[in-house]
């Protein structure tokens, strides 16, 4: 474990984010969408733990973390919740027919 | 006389029943003035109300007046030894006061006796130097005096509202609160025409010839009588001369409100005008007296008799010594007045006290003067007192009689101490002139409250005659007893007139007798008691002469005047005018009497319509009828004269020979009684010699008037104008007012107006341009600010396309971005 | 051993993560963010952290993809339905992707982590104790010890309540006396009691709001049909 450091993992997280990002502004599909978000999510919570390993936050990252899952978790539930009104009313989950909000 | 517990005890106690009798009008004006606007107009509660704050107030005056009395351990019945008794009731009392004095006011008088050890006696012109042992606060020996409140204090001057109550204030407070409780009776059946929701003003016409109709003024009329009795209690009360000023306005005040009460008549605007304007010009004297006493004395109140206050002196006590005299230094126009006080404003190198220049004191004298003339309508300025019969009559009684003009008189009374002899000589001279151009005009005037309102004047003037020759007691007494007998002739007029319908011309009345006999003979005392009327040679044993109250004052008056003569022949006018003149009253008031009541009805529609006046009116005409009679029973020696005596300051007693400047003989007390018999006999013989006269020319008609006025056609016309006073102000002072004022608008409209106009083009021209650049570059420059923002929103509006996925890509983008900026262009 | 695994895990992560971007279908997408969650929960185990780890996996790949698929199965429309995104929209994507992923990638690999963490442990020691004493040992102030790693269950449990093993205790207990941290100065840590009480209310609250918002147009549409 020694020859690994921090920044291998922190490259890691970084591949996740971007790829989360990506993935929301590409996909059409709400749901994929969300997976996006789920993606960057995870690697914000890799950064954590691997400073609370490598760096002198202790427990406090882990700690965050878990904070991060759980509301991740509760996003999820919400925002699927959202997709699923938006359906009823829209009969599609593509966010490009979601332009009420269109200035 | 009393000691200092004593005293507080007694002062206290008078002190708060007279500033509640003093301040109950105060308290019904209030809720009257207020209150009215949102009670019934139909309604008598207004007048219930004042009748009881004033009744009140006069039961508080009579618990004052017999306490004030108790107190002064007066016996008011000298009847046993008529012999001098007022003097030697006098000499007692100043022993007394001598006594007291040296007891409670030892430190002070040590250092007095100091300094008059220093600078010997020789400077004294009267020549009495016997009380200088004991120099007091007390030729005012039985008064109480104290400070209820501090307004401020400016320099070494205190503006304070005091009070001051000796005998002159408890006899004042109960016979003004008296007078007025029962005219305030009276006008509840005067005024009653004024209880409805719409007035009509027969005296008013409008353009389409008919009367002017207003709402009735009932409460404000109740109002006002309240605030005017107010204002004169207060007057009476007040302990020092500013604060005499100042209610001495506020009866001006109330008087202009009441004589103009009928606002809408013409004549009574401007008779309300006439008399506030003519009061101001005495006014300007009194104030000028204010300022001299400001600066040269420092003090504004009338004296100190506290028993704890020894070291401060009020006026009287810093101008006369413990006996009364001057005390002078110099001669010529270096003369000058050393006040008895130890601090002072003005002092000589020398001299530790501080003088006035005697010429100044009697410049003060002559300014508080003024201000009563103006106030007590004396010539030259008597003409306002005539218009004011605008007022209702209720309005006119109390004005004549106890408050208005009684208070140029009794300041008179108040401020005797400060009068030099020239003052005096000044005084008395004016009072002639007036009570006789008072009662010729009377004579021959028609309407019935003219008649009244002349002889007022001439009453008037015999007051300040009496005053101006040494008959301190004639002067206030006849103040007092002409107060009762006028007032109730005023309210007989009243009635008279209410019963005629407002009818007032006396030519146009007569044989009314028989319709309304409790007037006629209330008024027949009112007329016996002004005429000065006795039955003569027939006294009561101790109670003197069988006579009405007007008899034994204008026989004070008269034998004061026959003593100043005899002992000053040149002005013998003084005594041989006020004689006549008791005679032409005499004739006056019994022309009046004869042509309302009796002959045959001149005027027949008149005569059918008069009726007697309700319950209401005729039962304050009775009282005062009995007071008209009765209060000066005794006559000097009774007990309101006692009372009023023992006010008088010392130096009144004795008298002065060769005082003053002009070398004047002020009668004292012994010599006018010597002349006593001798002038009440000549002005009882004077007196009914008029009143047959009257009854020849009026009551049988066996001489034809008519034809009288015209054989003295000249007289009659002169007499009927006025003396052509009015024409004379008109010619010396309106025309020339007018002459100026139209210069001052001639100027006004060719300099002053062209100036402003000018004035007003240049802003006019300044804001255009101002204007101009507000459009061009304030409103621009706003404008464009909006439109830039508006724009730029409008340009922003495409940004927002409602796609999320372009905002994530945003996002990133913009992150990048901003990266490299900072990369870039941040100092690493 | 370790850094073999955690190169699978790494390789498995990102590609994961590769794939769902790439893959048009919902399903296999979901399938592939399946491979890259559970990666990094093999990455966690790796860190020591065991707890988050096994969180990961519990919630992440058994509650919220779950979640993502009953999801996909309520709303597609038709089988292995698609939404083509454009090409141009995806090159464009990409190209600011990689380009995002070369700034973050470079910022990783200049920063020096060794120094700037003895750095701010200097800070933090100056500004919780003046200067008092100096900070002996860069090592001593890293978190807590990898021989004691995989049993972090119960540190977690004791930190949320405030009990802090791995730093204020463990530090008294080995060498406090040589540290200079006395019983006065010493102070404990909040704990995260507060915030764990918010975020379970905070999830009770969603829930039901999400419950709420799925279920009110069903219950319409029902009526309808």
């Amino acid at each position: 474990m020694e020859n690994v450091g921090l920044e291998m993992f922190l490259a890691v997280s970084a591949v996740l984010f971007v790829c989360g990002v990506v993935c929301m502004a590409t996909k059409r599909n709400a749901i994929g969408v969300l997976m996006g978000v789920e993606l960057v999510l995870n690697g914000a919570n890799l950064n954590l733990v691997a400073f609370s390993r490598y760096g002198s936050l202790g427990l406090d990252g882990q700690v965050m973390s878990l904070f991060v899952i759980v509301l991740a978790a509760a996003e999820a539930a919400a925002a699927l919740a959202i997709v699923l009104a938006f359906y009823n009313n829209h009969m599609t989950v593509d966010v490009d027919q979601a332009t009420d909000l269109q200035g | 006389m009393m000691s200092p517990e004593f005293y507080s005890e007694v002062g206290n106690l008078l002190m708060w029943l007279l500033t509640a009798a003093w301040l109950l009008p105060l308290l019904g004006f209030v809720i009257e003035i207020f209150g009215g606007y949102w009670s019934d107009r139909k309604s008598k509660t207004p007048a219930y109300l004042a009748v009881g704050c004033i009744g009140t107030g006069f039961l508080l005056s009579l618990v004052a007046l017999l306490t004030w009395v108790d107190a002064a351990d007066l016996n008011l019945w000298h009847f046993g030894d008529t012999e001098s008794a007022a003097v030697a009731h006098h000499e007692a009392d100043a022993a007394e006061a001598g006594h007291e004095d040296d007891h409670s006011h030892s430190h002070d008088h040590a250092d007095h006796s100091n300094a008059h050890g220093e600078h010997g006696d020789a400077h004294h012109d009267g020549g009495h130097h016997g009380g200088h042992e004991s120099h007091a606060n007390d030729p005012f020996k039985t008064a109480f005096a104290g400070t209820f409140y501090r307004l401020g204090k400016y320099g070494s001057l205190d503006i304070t509202l005091d009070w001051y109550i000796d005998g002159l204030t408890v006899a004042m407070f109960a016979m003004v609160t008296l007078i007025a409780t029962c005219i305030h009776i009276f006008a509840i059946g005067y005024m009653s025409d004024e209880l409805t929701e719409r007035y009509e003003d027969h005296f008013v016409h409008t353009e389409d010839g008919g009367h002017f109709h207003r709402v009735g003024r009932f409460y404000r009329f109740f109002a006002y009588l309240s605030l005017f009795c107010f204002a004169m209690l207060g007057l009476v009360l007040a302990g020092n001369i500013f604060q005499v000023f100042i209610f001495w306005e506020l009866v001006g005040v109330c008087s202009y409100l009441l004589i103009g009460f009928y606002v809408e008549r013409k004549t009574a605007s401007t008779a309300a005008n006439k008399a506030f304007i003519m009061n101001r010009v005495g006014d300007f004297g009194f104030l000028i007296g204010l300022m001299i006493l400001w600066t040269w004395f420092g003090v504004f109140q009338f004296a100190e008799t506290n028993p704890e206050t020894v070291g401060s002196t009020g006026l009287f006590q810093m101008v006369r010594t413990a006996d009364g005299e001057l005390e002078t230094q110099g001669e010529g126009r270096e003369k000058v007045v050393v006040l008895q006080a130890q601090q002072g404003i003005h002092k000589d190198g020398g001299n530790p006290h501080p003088t006035i220049p005697y010429f100044l004191l009697v410049a003060a004298g002559l300014g508080i003067f003024g201000g009563c003339i103006g106030k007590s309508a004396q010539f030259p300025l008597q003409t306002w007192l005539p218009d004011a019969m605008e007022g209702p009559t209720p309005v006119s009684a109390l004005v004549h009689s106890a408050t208005m003009v009684a208070a140029g008189v009794y300041l008179v009374g108040r401020f005797y101490p400060m009068f030099t002899p020239e003052v005096l000589l000044v005084i008395a001279y004016t009072g002639c002139i007036t009570l006789f151009v008072g009662a010729t005009i009377a004579v021959v005037a028609t309407d019935i409250k003219k008649v009244l309102a002349y002889s007022t004047i001439s009453q008037l003037g015999y007051m300040m005659l009496a005053l101006g020759v040494g008959g301190w007691l004639a002067g206030l007494f006849h103040l007092i007893t002409h107060a009762f007998f006028k007032s109730l002739m005023f309210l007989c007029s009243g009635s008279v007139i209410h019963g005629c319908h407002h009818e007032q011309e006396m030519t146009k009345m007569g044989g009314l007798a028989k319709k309304m006999p409790i007037t006629c003979w209330t008024m027949f005392v009112g007329v016996v008691a002004i005429s000065g009327l006795a039955i003569p040679f027939l006294g009561i044993p101790k109670l003197g002469a069988i006579a009405f109250s007007g008899y034994h004052s204008k026989d004070a008056i008269v034998a004061a005047g026959m003593t100043f003569s005899s002992l000053n022949p040149i002005h013998s006018l003084l005594f041989f005018v006020p004689l006549i003149t008791a005679g032409i009253t005499a004739f006056y008031m019994f022309r009046m009497w004869f042509m309302t009541f009796f002959g045959k009805p001149k005027d027949q529609h008149v005569y059918d319509h008069a009726h007697e006046s309700p319950r209401v009116m005729t039962a304050p005409l009775l009282i005062l009828a009995f007071f008209a009679m009765f209060c000066a029973i005794g006559g000097e020696n009774g007990p309101l004269a006692q009372l009023i005596l023992t006010t008088e300051p010392v130096h009144v007693a004795e008298g002065a020979m060769e005082a003053g400047h002009i070398g004047l003989n002020l009668p004292g007390h012994h010599q006018i009684h010597e002349f006593h018999a001798s002038a009440g006999a000549v002005a009882l013989l004077v007196a009914f010699g008029g009143t047959i006269l009257a009854y020849l020319f009026y009551g049988l008609g066996i001489v034809d008037t008519g034809a009288m006025q015209k054989q003295f056609g000249g007289v009659h016309e002169f007499l009927r104008e006025k003396w052509m006073f009015d024409e004379l102000y008109e010619w010396m002072w309106v025309r020339p007012t007018l002459v100026v004022a139209t210069w001052a608008a001639a100027f006004d409209r060719c300099v002053l107006d062209r100036f402003l106009g000018f004035l007003a083009g240049m802003v006019v021209a300044i804001s255009s341009w101002d204007r101009r650049f507000d459009e061009a570059v304030v409103d621009r420059l706003v404008n464009a600010v909006g439109e830039a923002t508006s724009s730029v929103g409008r340009s922003l509006r495409y940004v927002q396309t409602g796609r999320l996925r372009q905002y994530v890509m945003f996002i990133a983008v913009s992150v990048v971005m901003l990266f490299f900026v900072l990369f870039a262009y941040l100092p690493r | 051993m370790s850094t073999v695994l955690f190169v699978i895990y790494a390789l498995a992560a990102s590609g994961g993560a590769l794939a769902v971007v790439l893959s048009q279908n919902v399903v296999r997408m979901a399938f592939w963010l399946v491979i890259s969650l559970s990666s990094v929960a093999g990455l966690f185990f790796l860190l020591g952290a065991d707890f988050v780890g096994a969180t990961q996996l519990l919630i992440y790949v058994g509650g919220t993809v779950v979640l993502l698929i009953f999801g996909v199965m309520l709303t597609s429309s038709g089988p292995y339905g698609t939404i083509k995104s454009q090409p141009a929209e995806v090159v464009q994507a990409g190209i600011i992707g990689m380009a995002f992923l070369a700034l973050v990638a470079s910022t990783v690999l200049s920063v020096n982590w060794e120094a700037n963490e003895v750095r701010l442990a200097h800070a933090n020691d100056h500004a919780e104790h003046g200067h008092v004493h100096e900070v002996s040992e860069p090592e001593s102030e890293q978190g807590y010890n990898p021989e004691e790693s995989g049993n972090t269950t119960r540190s977690l449990g004791t930190a949320l309540l405030g009990v802090r093993f791995d730093k204020d205790l463990s530090l008294e207990s080995e060498d406090g006396s040589n540290h200079g941290h006395t019983h006065g100065n010493h102070e404990v840590s909040a704990g995260y009691l507060l915030p764990f009480e918010i975020v379970s209310v905070h999830l009770l609250v969603v829930l039901v709001g999400a419950a709420y918002l799925a279920r009110a147009k069903r219950r319409v549409d029902v009526e309808n049909a």
